[in-house]
């Protein structure tokens, strides 16, 4: 069975919700934390990068977690064309370590998930919407072409900034792998300003996705339950505590993990 | 119309800037000190210029005594050895930490950083821009100023 690492930096602090939603799917998923150094991660098959304030967000969300020891392994594997998922600050990490969109090189970041338009933290519920053919993101690629996926947005730097011809080299070739949308998959203006209303960015290869919003915290109903008032905290447990719409990101990254052959170790 | 331009540091250890000194010498850039500030400049009416100084003192958002030291700079440069990082977009705020200072029109924020080698002198200049292009700043969204 494939292995995935879930690396823990000083101020991560989405790693049990994101490890619950890997175990959920069937794979087996393992907290590295950081103390563990480099070589403990390169045994892992995969690789998903939670959410938090890695080292306090200091110089730049994401930009000292992106040099660390761990992440050396981390590039090392994407560029092996192993599967690496960074949500949230862990999108903000694989920005700045230079891996999504790609286009200049590892460490040599080329696009920003930056400070909120509003210039405020936004905390809400939204959708996405599979914006590139799923052959072109192999990571999640046994979603359907333009599925919709719940989240929860929670984040203070989410709006992706580039230059402008970077910007259209993005667009143009498919980097944009989801964009904001409504519960019926219609377009609409990215709540933190972000451009080409980007939600999620991959690389050349599609083996690496950064996306803004949690799908871990959209995995199982009681996480729903202020945002659509299907299931309220007083709803029967057994319906609370069944999987609800986040869980199809994890579910689409087991099934393209499962498909690949798993190297001997 | 006047433009004053202020340096906020701290005076008890940075954290920040201890983890940027960590980081720079994962690099391989070799730098016994990494000294921060915050650089403030505003946009004030003449008549509020020589009272701004002693405002800046009492806004405990960005300037506390116990632990920050505040320095006017001569203009809205940077110092020799110093990098200044800001967002290429103009980002020009009206108040400071919700609090609006009188005859004040526009507020920039920016951030200074200094190396510092093993002898107490600036990096070399060369050592310097690496830091800036491997690190300090992102281009996709940020400048260096030197």
């Amino acid at each position: 069975m494939a292995r995935v690492a879930v690396p823990i930096f000083p101020g991560t602090n989405s790693e049990d919700e994101t490890l619950r939603a890997l175990v959920a799917v069937g794979l087996e998923a393992e907290l590295v934390h950081w103390s563990r150094g480099a070589r403990a991660l390169r045994a892992f098959d995969a690789f998903v990068l939670p959410g938090g304030f890695a080292y306090e967000d200091r110089v730049r969300a994401g930009a000292v977690a992106a040099h660390d020891e761990l992440t050396d392994a981390v590039i090392e594997a994407a560029q092996a064309g192993k599967f690496v998922v960074g949500i949230c600050n862990g999108a903000q990490i694989l920005v700045e370590a230079g891996l999504v969109p790609g286009t200049s090189g590892v460490r040599r970041p080329t696009a920003a998930f930056t400070p909120n338009s509003s210039g405020r933290f936004l905390c809400m519920h939204v959708y996405v919407r599979l914006n590139i053919d799923p052959a072109r993101l192999p990571v999640v690629g046994a979603l359907s072409p333009g599925a919709v996926i719940p989240m929860w947005l929670s984040h203070g730097e989410g709006r992706l900034q580039a230059a402008p011809d970077e910007l259209a080299r993005l667009e143009s070739g498919g980097y944009i792998a989801f964009t904001y949308c409504d519960a019926n998959g219609a377009g609409v203006p990215a709540p933190n300003g972000s451009a080409l209303n980007c939600a999620a960015l991959t690389n050349a290869e599609g083996n690496v996705i950064a996306i803004m919003p949690h799908p871990e915290r959209d995995a199982w109903r009681f996480m729903q339950s202020e945002s659509d008032g299907t299931a309220s905290p007083s709803a029967d447990a057994q319906e609370i505590l069944r999987p609800s719409g986040g869980i199809a990101f994890f579910e689409a990254f087991a099934r393209a993990l499962n498909a690949r052959p798993v190297p001997a170790r | 119309m006047a433009e004053k331009t202020f340096a906020i540091a701290l005076t008890i250890p940075d954290n920040e800037a201890f983890t940027a000194r960590e980081t720079l010498r994962r690099i391989g850039i070799a730098v016994e000190d990494v000294r921060r500030s915050d650089i403030w400049t505003f946009t004030v009416d003449d008549a509020n210029a020589a009272g701004l100084r002693s405002t800046i003192e009492t806004i405990e958002t960005i300037f506390n005594p116990n632990k920050h030291q505040l320095e006017e700079r001569a203009g809205a440069r940077p110092q020799r050895g110093e990098v200044w990082i800001e967002p290429r977009e103009e980002t020009r705020m009206s108040s400071v930490g919700g609090r609006t200072i009188a005859g004040v029109h526009a507020i920039r924020r920016r951030t200074a950083w200094r190396l510092v080698d093993a002898d107490g002198n600036d990096v070399p200049v060369t050592e310097l821009d690496r830091a800036v292009e491997t690190f300090l700043c992102n281009p996709a969204f940020q400048k260096a100023i030197r």
